[in-house]
């Protein structure tokens, strides 16, 4: 089975991000940069079914700036086999980026396109389905596990009080929720064979693909308001307590 | 116009692998060991599996070439994990410093090809764990003062005596024992020896309690007509103190990237504790006596880090590094307990306290004065360098 994983690289979730000077970005300089988080999920799950089976081929790709390159690398030092990168600006309208995605799916073929179910960075989970769509192939949305099942596979997902087994026949693309491990850390072993590899490289525009996008336009950004101070019920017995914080939980928190 | 490294042949900049390996060593080390520290100093123990673990990324093999089983980096990129690892841990830290630095690079440099074969994928892989065998009662400082004998018998050593103070003593597998052949020759009849500790009349004798790095084992070891097949002599009968001295130096550097690791715990934790803890009204990090404490750290472990790297970078060039690691240790493990003090003064009452880090790094900083050389050897053997001819 061949498995391909489109990741992006985001702010590490280790980063403070802070609002640049033009107030519609984050501030790059100093940024740490890293796989996103259910990105990672998702090559762990790869990962887990080439563990099981050593002929599964697990590749990465992404669309992103050069930089990207990096998350690629860390990628195959955990153990991936292929990846590549398609240089792209970062303001690319995400339908077009699901349309050049498209177009590595069909050249590379894979049996399975595992997506993290979103990006952390901006959190749209718009990829994953988008890309099914132009594919025009089967999605099953934030899957926990895969089981592969003669040309097909089954697709587990978390519901409210178990789980639900999809059957998808291949090729299928899925948005993964969790691995069941946690993502592996890049061993050294994988780093140097990570070096060995070659991250074959082009540019968006040689794709050629419709870029006729709605456009998405950030107007503003700004951070959270600054969090005020705790308040403790220290007066009265623990009815008088709880009738004060019934009370503050309607009228002040307004989460009652 | 600022000149880039490329024009000025000045480089720091990590290459893509240096940098990965850095940045596996400190996930793992804030995710899987920094959560356990106050524990494996509390306990006195540090759980293998944690130390399986670091031999499944490859760290207990750094710089162990592919073919032996290693991962095939340099002496830098496994001074980067050193230093994220002390950073979480001062204990695991220098488990993992005594495997690698004193007993994977002596075989690993001294070793003939069938030893190397025969011992250091298993050591490589943290299946199996390490220890040098060097101080006696007797004898620390003054190594070639040894009292262990080694007498040939057949195709075997015999080894009589005690050794002293030997890191992950009671847990090792694989022992580099040093003893004497013929004390008439002094130094001359020291033999380097690579012993299993599974081997007939070798025994952990007592655990030493220590100040700090608690969670590592301080064993003595007892060896009692310890039969050991000559092939398991390490380079020849007479050159084992040169042995011994030459793995000291590069374990100079494993130490130093230790204290530097122990250095930026401090600031780190000082940081943190600053910004948020306040007094008079305002934090503590807007007062000035703390930000020049805060400061003097932060230009001190930069400096310790850099002479560090330069050592490092020596030993995988392959040059003379007897110089650059003695200065990089002396330097750095002053940093490190100056370092721990002000991080104590920086909490106040609450650095005195054991739900707090400041008083563990404390405790764990005073060793790496002391420890592979004290600052007094490191000074001595700096001295007869820039004096020598």
């Amino acid at each position: 089975m061949k498995i391909l994983i489109p990741l992006k690289q985001v702010p590490d979730s280790t980063v403070r991000v802070s609002v640049a000077a033009d107030g519609k970005s984050i501030k790059t300089e100093g940024v740490t940069w890293s796989i996103s988080p259910y990105d990672e999920y998702a090559i762990e799950m790869a990962l887990e079914r080439k563990d099981a089976d050593a002929s599964t081929v697990v590749a990465v790709v992404t669309v992103g700036p050069a930089r990207s390159r990096d998350a690629l690398r860390q990628a195959l030092a955990m153990g991936c086999d292929e990846a590549s990168l398609v240089v792209a600006e970062e303001t690319a309208a995400p339908l077009a980026v699901a349309r050049a995605l498209a177009k590595v799916v069909e050249e590379a073929k894979p049996d399975l396109v595992l997506c993290g179910k979103q990006a952390s960075d901006d959190d749209q989970g718009f990829i994953g389905p988008a890309l099914a769509e132009v594919l025009g192939w089967a999605h099953v949305a934030t899957i926990t596990k895969i089981v592969p099942a003669d040309g097909a596979a089954e697709l587990w997902r978390e519901v409210e009080g178990g789980h639900e087994v999809w059957k998808a026949k291949l090729p299928a693309l899925a948005t993964v929720h969790k691995s069941e491990k946690e993502p592996r850390y890049p061993s050294l072993p994988g780093i140097m064979k990570a070096k060995k590899k070659e991250i074959p490289e082009r540019a968006f525009a040689s794709l050629n693909v419709d870029s006729s996008a709605p456009a998405l336009e950030i107007v503003a950004m700004e951070p959270p308001p600054a969090r005020g101070a705790g308040k403790i019920l220290k007066d009265g017995d623990a009815k008088q307590t709880a009738q004060q914080l019934a009370t503050l939980l309607r009228d002040e928190a307004k989460v009652l | 116009m600022a000149m880039t490294a490329i024009e000025t042949g000045f480089d720091l900049t990590l290459t893509e692998e240096q940098e990965l390996a850095r940045k596996t060593a400190h996930d793992f080390a804030a995710e899987k060991v920094l959560p356990r520290a106050a524990e494996i100093d509390e306990q006195a123990k540090i759980p293998r599996e944690l130390i399986a673990e670091m031999g499944a990324l490859g760290f207990m093999g750094a710089y162990v070439p592919e073919q032996y089983g290693g991962a095939g980096l340099d002496v830098l990129s496994y001074t980067l994990i050193v230093e994220e690892i002390n950073r979480a841990c001062a204990s695991t830290g220098v488990a993992l410093c005594s495997h690698v630095s004193l007993a994977v690079d002596p075989i690993l440099h001294h070793g003939s090809d069938e030893q190397k074969a025969r011992y250091l994928p298993a050591l490589a892989s943290g299946e199996r764990i390490g220890c040098f065998a060097l101080s006696e009662p007797a004898s620390g400082s003054d190594a070639a003062a040894m009292r262990t004998g080694a007498t040939r018998q057949g195709d075997s050593w015999i080894l009589n005596g005690t050794k002293n103070f030997i890191t992950n003593g009671s847990i090792a597998d694989v022992a580099i024992v040093f003893a004497q052949t013929d004390p008439t020759e002094r130094h001359k009849g020291i033999a380097a020896f690579i012993v299993e500790t599974k081997t007939p009349g070798f025994s952990v004798g007592k655990l030493e309690k220590k100040l700090g790095i608690r969670g590592s084992d301080t064993a003595q070891l007892v060896f009692q007509d310890c039969r050991v097949p000559a092939a398991n002599l390490l380079g020849e009968v007479g050159e084992g103190l040169r042995i011994a001295l030459s793995t000291l130096d590069g374990g100079r550097i494993s130490i130093a990237a230790q204290a530097v690791g122990i250095a930026r715990a401090c600031l780190e934790d000082s940081l943190a504790y600053a910004k948020q803890r306040e007094a008079f009204g305002k934090r503590i990090a807007d007062f000035q006596a703390i930000q020049w404490m805060l400061a003097d750290m932060a230009t001190e472990i930069d400096a310790a880090r850099l002479l560090t790297w330069r050592a490092a970078a020596a030993k995988d060039a392959g040059e003379d590094h007897i110089l650059a690691a003695a200065e990089a240790k002396l330097f750095a493990s002053d940093v490190a307990v100056r370092a721990a003090r002000d991080c104590v003064q920086i909490f106040g009452g609450y650095g005195y306290l054991k739900d707090f880090p400041a008083e563990r790094h404390y405790r764990d900083a005073k060793i790496t004065e002391i420890y592979e050389g004290t600052s007094e050897i490191m000074k001595l053997v700096i001295a007869e360098e820039i004096l020598k001819e």
